[in-house]
C-alpha cells in the first residue's frame, strides 16, 4: 500500500513549499518546518 | 612528568557523547584553503549519520565550500573536570534534496537545534537554508584524563 502525496505543505516562516503524505504532515506538525525548523500548524496545509 | 591517561571511547560511549550535545564545528577544505564553522546537528546512531542545517546568504563564502558533495569532518567535544572527551566523523557531505524528503528526515531536523537566524538579519525567506547529511564513514572517540600533578 502506498503513501500518496495528498498534502502541499507551505511554511509561514520560510515559504518553503512541498508535497506531503499523511505521516509527513504529522511529522511535520510535531517536529516544526523540516527547512527552518518553525512550528508548523494544520494551517500550514492544504489538500493537493 | 606523568602522562595522562588517554583511552579510545567505544562505539557506545561515542553515541553518548554524540546524544549529550548538539552543537560542533564542520570543516571544509578546498585545495589548501580550510573553511570551518560552528553548526548544529542531529545524529542518528543506527546509521553513523548527522542531519545538518546551513544557512547562507548569496555573498556567503560557506557556498564555495558547499559545492559538489565535498568531504568533511565534524568535531564534538567536551570537559567534564579533569575528562576531555571529543569525537570526530569524517565522511561526505550531501545535501537533501527537498523533493526526497522522509518522515525520518522530518523527526532528525526537528532533533537538530535551530540555527541563530537572528544574526543574519533577514527574514528566514531571504536567507539561503539548505539540508545536509554527514554519512560518517570514519567515527572515533578519545578520552583524556588530566592528572592531578599537571593541575
Amino acid at each position: 500500500m502506498t503513501d500518496s502525496a495528498d498534502y502541499t505543505f507551505e511554511c509561514p516562516e520560510c515559504g518553503e513549499s512541498m508535497m506531503v503524505n499523511a505521516s509527513m504532515r504529522d511529522a511535520l506538525i510535531d517536529n516544526g518546518c523540516v527547512i527552518c525548523g518553525s512550528t508548523v500548524s494544520q494551517q500550514s496545509f492544504s489538500t493537493a | 612528568m606523568s602522562l595522562d591517561q588517554q583511552t579510545e571511547l567505544s562505539s557506545d560511549a561515542i553515541d553518548e557523547l554524540l546524544a549529550r550535545h548538539e552543537t560542533g564545528v564542520l570543516t571544509l577544505a578546498r585545495s589548501d584553503e580550510p573553511y570551518a564553522i560552528p553548526i548544529s546537528y542531529g545524529y542518528d546512531p543506527e546509521s553513523n549519520r548527522f542531519y545538518l542545517r546551513l544557512v547562507s546568504t548569496p555573498e556567503s563564502e560557506k557556498r564555495q565550500f558547499l559545492t559538489s558533495s565535498p568531504q568533511a569532518r565534524l568535531v564534538i567535544y567536551e570537559e567534564e573536570g579533569r575528562t576531555y572527551r571529543s569525537v570526530i566523523a569524517e565522511g561526505t557531505l550531501n545535501q537533501v534534496d527537498p523533493d526526497e524528503m522522509t518522515v525520518e528526515h522530518i523527526v532528525q531536523y526537528g532533533d537538530a537545534k535551530r540555527p541563530l537566524f537572528e544574526i543574519w538579519g533577514e527574514t528566514k525567506r531571504n536567507l539561503d537554508i539548505q539540508l545536509f547529511e554527514l554519512d560518517a564513514e570514519t567515527l572515533s572517540g578519545r578520552k583524556v584524563v588530566v592528572d592531578e600533578d599537571e593541575e
